[in-house]
């Protein structure tokens, strides 16, 4: 059935429609709405279970234990309460519990902008942690697409075994769209681990080996584990290398945005060729490459101070334009002036 | 027997001989074996320090969590199967400091947790770090002239709760320390064994203690049995206080 739907609600229907039966979190705008609707969730459905937690930490830390006990898991936070949980991430990584972290965006640092949108998180969802550590990310750009990439999240927390992130900002979280996501077709990858309460299987944050026996001091053993789990990652993201391109035979220009930004954007179609990541880590590189080939000048708009546009110059290995959108005010002005600013000619 | 609810193949243990937290774990697979508590009924959480490393030397799945985060984990264990019964083994730091927040809403939700809290009064593993339960005037690597300040209350935290179940007892008495872990596993809720315990390479040493040994004793010296009914149990007693 079509019907309004807001993005951030679009996500919790996905994180349903994906088997999720836990939500653990702590309120904060601009993603309290998921919680609230957990809640809500939760006191019609006993088979779903939710805990309010006293703070992001603890939120993080439960949504891994419920994944160990045997539930599909999630939290949704932003802002500092993003920076709270990377230690959770760290730990699940290593640990290898998959698990699904939400992170609806709004302008910081600290405090920030509570109820401003920012793509500000980029480089903390790839390096917030410590340690190496392969992240799959994904950042979609519409309500029909919170709910499609919620259920991927789950699917490729499954299939890597390890926490995947979805990110959203202020505006995609609260933007309402009509929708009929029934018509949605998604396959659900199932669970992949037995329970706690079937093995004797040691879960930590220490180095292990195959068997989970701690092995602190071993480069050999560590080397190894990593490099599994990277292949493990980089076997998964491959199965989700999701992008929008929409190629410009009379532009020498590629903008690359993704997210909110995009949405904003989108008018410039006609003048410039476009490229929207929505697996925004591992980041796409063969794709990157192959589409910005033809193009002389490749440009990056989001809305922070070039945390995605450092790395498509390392991916692409030249030169990219960054036009910032910051304070969270983000409009197809502030991209025209910024791009006219950095191409030197009017952007109408 | 209790010794097949042990990982034998993983000993020796880290811990240092003369150390209290090998024979928590001793007492506790005693009592599991005694109640038929095993890997397909059991889970064992634990948090970072000597103590963490306790979960990894039980033969079942088992949780080593980050640094302070045992309750919020084993809550939610509990919570998604509320049929296994989940324990938590950590020390003082990490369920009185670092996870202490998570303690004190722990003792609000009152979830069916049974914890036990190795209480050494110190960060024995980073060298002998003064803590959250280091007595005032204790003298550590961190309070070199002695702690300033008096330890977290932990009885008085447990009893902020409308229901709680709150045991104080030490590793030299351990038929004791067996009737806590016990009652505590059998309480219908979150359910607190401050087991008073010895550091002896990191902490007793530096107090003037020669062995392990010396500090049992000093613990035998120093802790009586409470009365029975005791509604509180004094700085000297040992004993359980609890309300359904």
């Amino acid at each position: 059935m079509k019907r309004l739907v807001e993005g951030n609600e679009a996500v919790f229907l996905g994180a349903l429609k994906a088997g999720a039966t836990f939500f653990a979190g702590y309120p904060i705008t601009p993603s309290s709405e998921i919680l609230a609707l957990a809640a809500e969730h939760a006191a019609r459905d006993h088979g779903f279970k939710f805990i309010q937690s006293e703070d992001e930490i603890a939120a993080a830390n439960a949504i891994i234990g419920a994944s160990l006990a045997g539930a599909k898991s999630f939290t949704a936070t932003s802002g500092p309460g993003f920076s709270l949980v990377q230690e959770a991430i760290g730990y699940a990584h290593q640990a290898e519990v998959p698990t699904v972290f939400v992170n609806v965006q709004r302008v910081g640092p600290a405090t920030g902008m509570p109820t401003m949108p920012a793509q500000q998180d980029i480089l903390q969802t790839k390096y917030g942690s410590s340690g190496d550590y392969y992240p799959l990310v994904f950042y979609p750009n519409s309500v029909e697409e919170c709910y499609r990439y919620a259920i991927t999240a789950f699917n490729a927390a499954e299939e890597s075994m390890s926490p995947v992130i979805l990110l959203s900002d202020a505006f995609i979280g609260h933007l309402n769209e009509v929708v009929d996501l029934d018509a949605i077709e998604v396959k659900v990858v199932p669970r992949s681990r037995p329970p706690l309460g079937t093995g004797k299987r040691s879960f930590s944050g220490l180095a292990h080996d195959e068997e989970g026996n701690p092995r602190t001091a071993d480069a050999e053993v560590y080397r190894k584990w990593l490099s599994k789990v990277k292949a493990r990652h980089e076997e998964v993201a491959a199965r989700y290398s999701d992008f929008k391109f929409k190629g410009n035979t009379s532009s020498d220009t590629l903008i690359i945005s993704y997210g909110i930004v995009s949405r904003v954007i989108a008018p410039l179609d006609s003048e410039f060729a476009l490229f929207r990541p929505i697996r925004i880590f591992p980041m796409l590189g063969p794709e990157l490459q192959h589409y910005a080939q033809g193009y002389k000048k490749i440009v990056v708009i989001e809305a922070n101070d070039g945390q995605y546009g450092c790395l498509v110059e390392r991916e692409l290995k030249r030169e990219v334009i960054q036009v910032p959108l910051l304070g969270g005010r983000i409009s197809l002005g502030l991209a025209k002036k910024g791009l006219s600013e950095k191409l030197g000619r009017e952007v109408h | 027997m209790f010794k097949e609810l042990l990982k034998l193949e993983r000993f020796p243990t880290i811990w240092c001989p003369g150390c209290g937290i090998g024979q928590i774990m001793i007492q506790l697979a005693m009592v599991m074996d005694e109640l038929g508590l095993d890997h397909t009924n059991c889970t064992v959480i634990s948090g970072i320090g000597c103590t963490g490393r306790l979960a990894g030397y039980m033969n079942m799945d088992s949780v080593y969590t980050l640094h302070g985060r045992t309750l919020p984990v084993a809550e939610a264990v509990k919570l998604v199967n509320p049929s296994l019964k989940v324990i938590v083994v950590s020390g003082d730091g990490d369920l009185a400091s670092i996870g202490g927040n998570h303690l004190l809403h722990a003792v609000r939700r009152n979830p069916d947790l049974t914890v036990l809290c190795n209480n050494n009064q110190v960060y024995g593993l980073t060298g002998g770090h003064a803590g959250p339960t280091t007595p005032r005037d204790t003298r550590t690597v961190s309070s070199p002239a002695g702690s300033p300040y008096d330890p977290v209350n932990l009885q008085n935290l447990m009893k902020a709760g409308a229901k709680y179940f709150y045991a104080k007892t030490t590793v030299y008495h351990q038929v004791h320390l067996r009737h806590c872990i016990k009652e505590a596993i059998a309480w219908p809720g979150f359910a607190f064994v401050d087991i008073t315990s010895q550091c002896i390479e990191n902490h007793g040493r530096r107090l003037g203690f020669n062995s392990a040994y010396e500090m049992l004793l000093h613990f035998r010296k120093t802790y009586k049995r409470a009365p029975d009914g005791a509604e509180i149990l004094g700085p000297d007693e040992i004993g359980i206080v609890r309300k359904g």
